[in-house]
């Protein structure tokens, strides 16, 4: 305990010299921009930067990066509650609450709590992986393909179950998320699957344009409705960015809870920050006494998470750095930026450059504060956005999601695609089937069947791989319970005891 | 019929078309020949079952007030706004490579801005749409590095 006490004072010290506070600043402010433009996210931050970082030497390289992504985890729920356009994957929950808090005059709050629970999820889960690191690793190793799978299982069936409306259309909606993942070159046999003959397609369909497409046409699709009566109000008047005594107290608790969530599963490789947001708002609403205000502008549903999608992007840290297994998309490119700099991430990493490792965890306390510093004022500038008339501000988005889809693949192709997700977005909507869980499932569908599929080999063909650790069992137990809930809740016979119970 | 049973159907039908083309997919020559579509296979059934449950439970459930439709003369404003905005993104991809992104996007946004915001106020779509492009065009391919593709002749 004593030498990790020393060696964070060694890494402040790293951390505090005017040159490396400059680099998480700056890395800091241009991850906000970034990760504010659609289809911009912090993995597309980190790789753009890679070459700048090449003049600066290991330290200050890591430690910008490290700035980029914290930022760019920020800024990505700027977009989200603004325009309801989430900047990346991770930043999708917060459409679920923000956007209609910002709807109804309640932007500046949105944006200050989304801030907080950045900060305080940010923050906390960087003291865990100060003292858990190498015990959380140990913990990560007992994955194998068939938890893993699991895990991507009850994950989903959780989104599916906790979904806006009906059971059957959230499985729908599941289900065709998956089926967008199956498309393209298939990795292990080199067979086309769903390409209808397209080159263009061989390569898959990206998740983020479906993101774009689902969340930024279909929302324009939406207000054109509304659009000619005007019924979408601007706001003109905007208050302090901040938030009232009362809902720091409804939030607080939620932020504690989603923290320890959001690191956990930002430490098990390829989770990442989607499903860490997903789960803790899905947690949220179990625990919520009002479960039926979450979509329409409950602050906890906001706030949750926010802190758990920061609190694991420190959470993926721990894999990238203690195995050398890359938790993220971002986590990857930040490793391969390490290696191009000479350096091996794994067990090693602590013992021969201890100055990086811990530099960069003290440069991560340090960029947590100067982000919250310059991300309240930051707000202030960008809440301006709803004071754009409708008509004007609609065909700038639009603008913003092709280009944002450009700029994922450098393919015109993807414009078409764009488009005929934004229709189908659309006509989900006619039918009441929620959006969110196919965002989940096409985001983990690739490597839900690659995980799938090498249990099954790894088992000689047999399904009882699925059954044989405790881990297994635990997460088959709880996919189980997810799907049966709704089916409990919405029986007479429960009702009719909760009322009773309640009176 | 409700619009739930007309859900149901169609996820039915697309269940049955995903299955059908899972299965008729070429077999693997390495490894186990039915591997890369075991999965699809799943999802397939899977869609279908749901389909099937729809339809059932929820279809046969009468809608209150039974079905509101919009007036029939014609498309609905807002309809036709969706084919228009669609058929001007499809033109856009079109035209992206050979314009440049400067001279399309400045033609999208434009043309978006004239339908929805209205021919009177000319003055204001010119000047959002060309902004919006050149800054966009300058932030990205000039601050990024992401390559965007430059009109012909003019070079930029």
């Amino acid at each position: 305990m004593g030498s990790i006490m020393s060696y964070l004072l060694l890494g402040l010290k790293v951390a505090c010299q005017p040159i490396n506070i400059m680099w998480v600043t700056v890395g800091g402010i241009l991850g906000t921009i970034i990760g504010m433009l659609p289809g911009l996210g912090p993995a597309t931050g980190v790789a753009v930067l890679i070459p700048m970082t090449y003049a600066m030497g290991p330290v200050g390289a890591l430690i910008t990066m490290c700035g980029v992504y914290y930022g760019a985890m920020f800024g990505g729920s700027r977009s989200s509650i603004l325009i309801n356009t989430p900047g990346d994957g991770a930043a999708i929950a917060a459409t679920f609450d923000g956007y209609p808090m910002a709807m109804q005059g309640r932007a500046e709050s949105a944006l200050a709590i989304s801030g907080i629970a950045s900060f305080i999820g940010g923050m906390i889960s960087t003291v865990l992986i100060i003292f858990l690191a190498s015990p959380v690793a140990n913990f990560a190793l007992r994955f194998g393909p068939a938890e893993y799978c699991l895990l991507m299982v009850a994950a989903l069936a959780m989104t599916a179950t906790m979904a806006k409306g009906n059971v059957i259309r959230a499985f729908i909606s599941l289900i065709f998320g998956l089926m967008i993942s199956t498309v393209g070159l298939d990795s292990q046999t080199g067979i086309p699957r769903f390409t209808f003959g397209f080159l263009e397609l061989l390569s898959g369909i990206d998740f983020l344009t479906v993101i774009i497409a689902i969340y930024a046409l279909g929302e324009v699709f939406k207000c054109f409705k509304g659009i000619e009566e005007g019924t979408k109000k601007m706001q003109t008047k905007f208050g302090k960015i901040w938030i009232t005594k009362e809902e720091w107290k409804r939030c607080w608790r939620p932020i504690l809870r989603s923290t320890p969530l959001g690191f956990l599963i930002g430490a098990l490789p390829g989770c990442g920050g989607t499903m860490a947001s997903l789960l803790a708002y899905n947690n949220e609403k179990q625990f919520s006494n009002n479960p039926e205000n979450f979509g329409k502008g409950e602050i906890i549903g906001l706030a949750a998470p926010e802190a758990a999608n920061n609190a694991s992007s420190v959470g993926a840290l721990i894999p990238m750095l203690t195995m050398g297994i890359p938790g993220s998309g971002t986590t990857a490119v930040m490793m391969g930026a390490l290696l191009m700099l000479g350096l091996q991430p794994g067990p090693l990493l602590f013992q021969r450059n201890p100055d990086i490792v811990w530099g960069l965890i003290a440069s991560m306390i340090l960029g947590n504060f100067i982000l919250a510093v310059i991300n309240i004022p930051l707000a202030g500038v960008l809440v301006r956005v709803l004071a754009i008339p409708p008509k004007i501000l609609y065909p700038i988005i639009l603008g913003l999601a092709f280009i944002g889809t450009y700029a994922i693949s450098n393919m015109v192709s993807d414009f078409y695609i764009l488009v005929i997700f934004g229709i189908i977005g659309y006509f989900m909507q006619k039918a009441d089937i929620p959006t969110a869980p196919l965002i989940l499932a096409a985001i983990v569908g690739n490597s839900m069947e690659v995980y799938f599929r090498q249990a099954l080999i790894l088992s000689n063909g047999s399904l009882r791989i699925f059954t044989k650790s405790t881990i297994c069992i635990v997460l088959l137990i709880s996919t189980v319970f997810f799907i049966a809930l709704p089916i409990f809740r919405d029986t007479n016979l429960f009702k009719g005891k909760t009322k009773k119970a309640a009176a | 019929m409700n619009i739930s049973a007309l859900t149901g159907i169609v996820t039915m039908v697309f269940g049955l078309i995903y299955t059908w083309m899972a299965y008729s997919m070429p077999r693997a020559s390495i490894g186990k020949p039915m591997d890369h579509i075991i999965f699809p296979l799943i999802l397939g059934i899977g869609m279908i079952f749901c389909g099937l449950l729809l339809f059932f439970v929820e279809g046969r459930k009468v809608m209150e007030g039974g079905e509101k439709r919009e007036a029939g003369a014609g498309l609905a404003r807002d309809t036709k706004l969706i084919i228009f905005t669609c058929v001007m993104a499809v033109l856009y991809g079109i035209f992206f490579e050979r314009l440049g992104y400067v001279l399309s996007t400045t033609i999208f946004i434009g043309s978006l801005l004239f339908v929805l915001n209205g021919k009177k106020k000319w003055k204001t779509n010119v000047i959002v749409a060309v902004l919006f492009s050149l800054i966009v065009y300058i932030g990205f391919s000039r601050l990024l590095s992401i390559p965007l593709p430059m009109m012909p002749i003019l070079q930029i």
